[in-house]
Parts: structure tokens; sequence; C-alpha cells
């Protein structure tokens, strides 16, 4: 096995960077590296769900993934996204804190997902503009405050006044987000943890499929 | 009894008639009153009018967590700026919104050694006038109509007989450098120069301490509110917790309780992997806080007995439930986490601003009609 995933796992910032210039420099296929990278994710990922990793490794690894890209992009001679699920996501109108839509946007680019972040305070509108552009089959909302709920309530009327609801699975998520936020908004899923977040997308890939 | 010595009665776990309770209300009292938002800076005295309009709206309650509309006299140096300032109506937020932060980095790596060598307080002198564009004297100022406005409505509250539980401000060191440096920046900061981090933490104790003190005796009120939520074991394992964070915390909760002031800590996020760490500070003297993703449940098995637990009906159930699942929540936080005392019922946080009237004043009336387990 590459020692990527390891390095990258074990959060060894210099370590990767070495590893993955030389690869390059060695005129290794870029995709291969940039699939250890996302091994090195997912074992991270495992040592979170595990409780041996925690919302920091998650920052730290995801911090590592992102340079790693910039170094691998470049030689990409195809679109790393090609074949990924698209994934719109966005902390909605209203609401500009961006931490945990941050964290969950670097955690999906990690898990192969191809993620159109839109930012903060989202319009409904911007959100539908997206999903009709993309053609993504995932919408993420993200929202700390109550008064999101009602924003992120107002979208997905949004989403289905575009005809686009039977097409679009939706998870909200959010430090305050309950069941109670579930039901109010009609939403599919929900979730206060970002990793959750990503196994709940990849569960929607498979029930598009 | 009175609201003073109820609130006492439960920091020292002594009995009472029954259990106080301290709703966290701002945002939510403008909202009442029609206003767009308690702004400290542009409508003071209604803010403060449209807070004690709705004190007897609901009824009246045992604390008030804040005279005036802010944290008292040297609350500038105890709270990191926080980036730009944004409130609702503004820059295209809609009016139905609280004010947010939308933070950004206004501390250099550098700065850590500055904090080192220099101390925070002194550090600050050349911080915040860098950060605000504003003079020392201009920041002195702006606090002292703060203090003004908070000595004024803390003597109001106390011809009430109403305990005023926050005299000082403290927002824990790492939150304050989190807070100043980014919540993922910060983190690489401990990932990539953990000794330079710890060094500023330790080196910002000793301030810590000198203003919660001097503070508390300026404001006659002997509580400090220690603000924290970027320490917990959401955010950080336990490791990281027990070599930067939590020695910090027992420095300052040592000192000052030793000194005779309250420390009630404001514990917002999962701190439940954090518990046992807490019987190690001052027993009766501490009053824990959870903002409804702590399991409270939980905190009580390991708590109890060691100091109050205050909380946590969540912002979500005040805002989209009913009055029989708040009735139904209070009550099951009346019987099990307030057996045998020690209990402050709260919401978890703040109050949101857009809560149901008569959820709160459920939350509010239930410990008014249940009276508290005692076991045999």
């Amino acid at each position: 096995m590459s020692e990527i995933p390891t390095a990258l796992a074990e959060l060894n910032e210099q370590e990767v960077a070495r590893l993955v210039r030389e690869r390059l420099d060695a005129g290794d296929d870029p995709m291969a590296i940039l699939n250890d990278c996302r091994r090195g994710m997912d074992i991270v990922g495992e040592r979170y769900k595990a409780g041996d990793y925690f919302l920091s490794e998650l920052i730290v690894s995801g911090e590592i993934f992102k340079d790693s890209m910039k170094l691998i992009e470049p030689h990409l001679k195809t679109d790393a996204n090609a074949s990924a699920t698209r994934v719109v996501l966005g902390t909605v109108k209203g609401d500009i804190h961006n931490i945990g839509k941050d964290i969950v946007a670097v955690l999906l680019k990690g898990a192969g997902f191809e993620v159109h972040d839109l930012g903060i305070d989202v319009k409904p509108a911007t959100f539908v503009d997206k999903l009709k552009e993309t053609g993504a089959p995932i919408l993420g909302m993200s929202g700390l405050l109550t008064p999101s709920f009602d924003s992120m309530k107002e979208t997905i009327e949004a989403v289905k006044e575009a005809g686009l609801r039977d097409k679009v699975k939706i998870v909200i998520g959010g430090g305050v987000v309950t069941e109670l936020v579930l039901r109010h908004t009609g939403a599919d899923a929900f979730t206060d943890d970002g990793l959750e977040g990503v196994e709940i997308c990849r569960r929607f890939v498979q029930e598009v499929k | 009894m009175t609201p003073r010595e109820r609130v006492w009665a439960a920091v020292r776990l002594e009995p009472y008639d029954r259990a106080p309770v301290i709703p966290i209300i701002g945002q939510f009292a403008a909202r009442q009153a029609g206003m767009a938002s308690l702004d400290r800076d542009s409508n003071r005295m209604s803010a403060v009018e449209a807070l004690r309009k709705n004190f007897d709206d609901m009824g009246g309650y045992d604390g008030k967590i804040v005279a005036g509309v802010t944290w008292p006299i040297s609350s500038w140096r105890a709270n990191a700026p926080r980036g730009r300032r944004v409130l609702p109506g503004q820059d295209g937020v809609p009016d139905n919104f609280s004010v947010q932060y939308d933070e950004q980095v206004t501390m250099t790596v550098e700065d850590y050694d500055t904090i080192i060598s220099k101390g925070w307080n002194a550090f600050c002198e050349e911080y915040f006038p860098r950060v605000s564009g504003l003079s020392l004297e201009q920041i002195e100022e702006y606090n002292r109509g703060l203090l003004d406005i908070y000595l004024e409505d803390a003597a109001y509250w106390k011809a009430r007989g109403i305990e005023v539980i926050a005299g000082a401000l403290v927002v824990s060191c790492e939150m304050t450098l989190s807070l100043a440096r980014t919540f993922p920046q910060f983190t690489l900061d401990l990932h990539r120069m953990p000794d330079r981090v710890q060094a500023a933490l330790e080196a910002m104790v000793p301030d810590f301490i000198e203003n919660v003190l001097r503070d508390t005796k300026a404001s006659g009120v002997p509580w400090v509110h220690i603000s924290l939520e970027r320490g917990s074991g959401a955010y950080y394992n336990l490791k990281t917790y027990e070599r930067f964070f939590f020695p910090q915390l027992k420095k300052i909760v040592d000192a000052v309780t030793a000194k005779g002031v309250a420390c009630w800590l404001h514990m917002d996020t999962d701190w439940t992997l954090n518990l046992p760490y807490l019987r190690e500070l001052p027993r009766n003297m501490c009053v824990c806080d959870f903002d409804s993703i702590t399991d409270i449940f939980k905190a009580k098995e390991i708590l109890g007995g060691h100091m109050c637990i205050m909380g946590d009906v969540s912002p979500s159930l005040l805002s989209l439930g009913t009055v029989d699942e708040v009735n139904a929540y209070c009550n099951r936080l009346i019987d099990v986490v307030g057996r045998d005392g020690g209990f402050i019922m709260s919401s978890g946080c703040e109050v949101p601003l857009d809560a149901k009237f008569e959820n709160v004043k459920a939350m509010i009336d239930s410990v008014k009609n249940r009276p508290y387990p005692v076991s045999a």
C-alpha cells in the first residue's frame, strides 16, 4: 500500500506533501495519487467514527487534503470529478455561519463528491439555479440559528416549485438541527455531525441510483 | 425564599423551596417589544426597558444573566474581537435574524509571542486599537457608557431581590484565541506549533484572574460568566483538553472562587466527554450551564452533589415545539436533574428570538408548578 494514506491518516503534513511531490516527479498517475489521498481521508473518517479522532483531526486532515489537491490538480489530464456525484451546498438565507459548512465541503471532496459550495446567506433562488445548472441530485443546507429553519423550509418550497423535489435529496445540518426541524422543513435527513453528513450523502447516492 | 436565596441555595447544593429558573433572555425580549434587535450601541435604554417588561410579562423569574445590555467593565479585554459584526437588516441579512459575527483572522502567529512576553492585558492595549480602529481612550469611554447602564440596571434588579449572575466576563483562554485566529486556524496552530500556543494560553491566565477580581469588585456582583465552547470534546480529544485547556480553566476557577466569586460555566456544544474533569473544580461554587447538546442527565450522574447544573431546554423546542412538549421536557429535567436540588432551570444557551412566548413561559412556570423530588 502507498505510504500516502498512512501519512495522511497520521496527520503528517510535511510527509504527505513530500510523498505527493515525489510521486508526481516520478511520473505516477496523478489520479492514483489523488485516490491514495482519499483513502487517507477514509481512514481519518473511520477513526472519527471509532471515537479516536475528533473534529480537530477532521480539520487538520482536510487541510492536508486541500494542500495535496493543489499539488495534484495541475497534473490531472481529465477532470478529477468527471464521474463524481454533485452536491450543492450552502448556509441558508440570513445565516452567515460557515465553519460547519466548510468542514462538510472538504469532507465531501475527500470522499470523492463534486461540491458546489455557494457560501453563506444563500437565497432559495440561488440554490435552485445551481441545482438546475449542475443537475446535482443532492442539496445540503446548513444553519446555526433558529430563523434558519424557515430559510431551509423556504428553500425546499422553492425546490418543489421548480419541479426538482423528486430529483433532489436534501440534507440539513447545524448545531441545533433536530428531528423537530426535519419535520418543520420537509428535508430528507438531518445531522449535527459533518462526517455523518457525508455518510448521508453516500446513502443518497445509493437511493437515487 | 427570595429569588436570591433560592439561587444561592442551588449553587451551594442546599435545600430550597423549588428549583430556581434563570432563562437566558436577550434578543427574545427585543422581539417581543417589537424591536429589531437589542442593539447595545443605538438603543440601550430601550433594550433595558424591553428586558424589564419581558421579565414582568413572563411572570418573573429568579435571576438575570446580566444587568444592562452587555457585560460589565473590562469586557473588551475579556472578549476577543470576532471579526465583522452583522446586525439584522444589514448586508442583506433579514430582520428576523439575531446579531451574527463574520469570523475573521484578527490575530497573527507573531501575536502569540507578544502574549507570551507581555501578558494578555498589555497585548490588548496594542491589539484592540489595531483591530477596531479606535484609540484606547475611545474604547474606555465606550465601555464606561455600558458600565453606567450596567450599574443602574444591577441596582434595579437588586432592589427587586433578583440575583444578577454575571459581574464579570471571561471567555476561556482557548476560545479567546480561537475567536481571534478563527476556529480552523487555531486548530491548525495547535497542530503545527503546540508549545507556542500552550505558552500563550498559560501567559493569559494571571491577567484573566486579575480582570475577574477587579470587575466583580467594581460591579458588586460576585459572579463571573466563563464562556466555554471551543475546548469541548465536540472539537478536541481529551489529550489536548488535558494539556492545553483544562489547566487554565482550573487555575482561573480556583483563584476566583477562593476570593468568593461564583463561576457560571457557560458550556455550549457537547461536553459529555469532559464532565469528569469538572469534579476537580471547587465544590459548591460553580454552575455548569449546558445548551442542550451535552447529555445533561449524564452530567447529573457525574457532577450531582458536586456542583449545580443549569439548562438545557433546546432552542429548537422553544421555537418549534408545543407547550405540551416543553412541559414534558421540563418535567423530566425537574424529576431527574433536579432530584435533591442543585439545579437551575434554563434555556439551552440564549432563548432564540423567534421562540414562542407560550413556550418560554411554560419553561419558566414549570418549576413553579412542580415540586422537586428529594431522595429518602
